[in-house]
């Protein structure tokens, strides 16, 4: 029990896939500028990272070693495959605001290193307990510094108005590095700094 | 059984091939499917909301229905301005003629405000019960192109609304050529004054004075996006000019508005 909980906790905090591990940092800038398309990259990678997870674990004992990296691409790319489709189907107005970032999940370190690291050697239950643990991880990152992109640059909080800009005929003047990707570089930034700050055992 | 011989490797590869194969299929057949509408639902609804039905979208009114009770789809031949049958209304593609040479004209330098190259021959346009027309216009942006549709009253010159559905300006600054807040002051504005002359035109950010003589073919530009409102004027002027719906306006007006 105390493993599984190790496994789905560990990466929101403790082992943070981008705080710590410093893995999908394109995407978290890219995607970031609203909470709506935060949140749904989050349960997009968590998908993908879950399911993957537990495909190739259960797998793992019959993986050829000399196709190891192929078979996990494979098997990643496929999912995402299908993530781009439904969201495409499904919600097409999200799908165009995401553009090619859903299909870029394949190339996120998160997906592939945590196959490669945990999946490969752990039992399915435990790796798709993992790879939630990671997708939420990424996760949290995302909706934070979502939160704080959204709020200060658009004044609004997923698409409802909370501090009322100037360009709809209220006071709050929009920070618009906010709405740019750099500016997820520095919040990222922050978040590193104050969680190596409240655990210092991070501290490389 | 070796999982590293030959054999094993080829097994499994193969088998994984065949499985992930057949779930990418599905997955594409499901998409398919839905794309063909989701893409006709998404044009419906921008030329509702440049024809002034925006208030009925947001309040979840039934877009097709509105679309099939209001618009009426007709194919311009832009070089004479008549209504055409050349090609078939329900499957022409207006985005994919630009890039047949047969259907599609090469747009002479000097007329290129909006820095497109060439223009289809022919133009999808939507004509609505009000007697209003919602006319496609695209060009070059600050980052990107910018697609949207416009719609003008029965008397050829006054603009009824105006949305994009596809840019890439500057979240925050060009970007809020989508602010309702911008938008809203386009309905009433002018394009052509008493000689037919194109008047119609985006100034600086504050530089709009509404009692002016020309405020009424004057829209306020975005503050911080000069570039983006002069880029937008300069498609209004591309399309608005002879080599766009010029002639067409001239035809629907004498038709129209009598």
């Amino acid at each position: 029990m105390a493993k599984a909980k190790d496994a789905l906790l560990d990466p929101l905090f403790n082992n943070n896939p981008i705080a710590l591990q410093i893995l999908g940092i394109c995407s978290a800038l890219a995607v970031t500028n609203k909470l709506s398309t935060a949140l749904t990259m989050t349960i997009a990678v968590t998908l993908v990272t879950a399911f993957s997870s537990a495909g190739i674990s259960a797998i793992r004992n019959h993986i050829p070693n000399s196709i190891r990296i192929i078979v996990q691409m494979t098997i990643i790319a496929t999912l995402v495959i299908i993530i781009d489709q439904m969201l495409k189907a499904y919600a097409y107005e999200m799908s165009k605001a995401l553009s090619v970032y859903v299909g870029l999940i394949i190339t996120n370190c998160i997906v592939m290193g945590r196959a490669e690291a945990y999946a490969m050697k752990n039992p399915v239950g435990l790796s798709f307990l993992d790879g939630i643990g990671n997708g939420l991880g990424y996760g949290l990152v995302l909706m934070t510094v979502g939160f704080v992109r959204e709020l200060f640059g658009s004044g609004k909080l997923f698409g409802v108005t909370i501090l009322n800009t100037v360009n709809d005929g209220g006071w709050y003047v929009t920070n618009g590095l906010m709405l740019l990707a750099p500016s997820a570089f520095f919040l990222i930034g922050f978040i590193i700094w104050g969680l190596r700050t409240w655990k210092p055992e991070l501290q490389e | 059984m070796s999982n590293d011989s030959t054999f094993k490797t080829f097994l499994v590869a193969f088998l994984l091939c065949v499985v992930c194969s057949i779930l990418v299929c599905l997955a594409a057949l499901v998409r398919i499917d839905r794309e063909a509408y989701n893409q006709r639902l998404e044009i419906r609804k921008t030329v509702l909301a440049a024809a002034g039905y925006q208030d009925k979208i947001a309040a979840g009114a039934d877009i097709d229905k509105l679309f099939l009770e209001n618009m009426e789809l007709k194919i311009v031949d832009l070089a004479t301005g008549e209504y055409t049958s050349a090609v078939d209304a329900a499957t022409y593609d207006q985005k994919e003629a630009v890039e047949n040479p047969e259907l599609s004209v090469k747009i002479p330098a000097d007329l290129d405000l909006a820095a497109i190259g060439s223009r289809a021959k022919y133009a999808a346009v939507y004509l609505d019960k009000s007697g209003a027309v919602v006319l496609p216009i695209r060009g070059a942006g600050m980052w990107g192109p910018i697609y949207g549709y416009i719609s003008v009253e029965p008397d050829g010159t006054t603009i009824k609304g105006l949305t994009f559905y596809q840019h890439a300006e500057t979240p925050g600054l060009g970007a809020e050529i989508d602010n309702p807040n911008w938008k809203k002051q386009w309905p009433g504005k002018i394009l052509f004054n008493k000689s037919g002359k194109l008047v119609l035109k985006v100034v600086k950010k504050g530089k709009y004075n509404p009692s002016a003589a020309d405020a009424a073919n004057t829209v306020d530009g975005l503050a911080g996006a000069t570039v983006t409102g002069n880029k937008v004027h300069k498609i209004i002027s591309y399309w608005f000019g002879e080599h766009g719906f010029g002639p067409f306006l001239t035809k629907f007006k004498a038709e129209r508005g009598g």
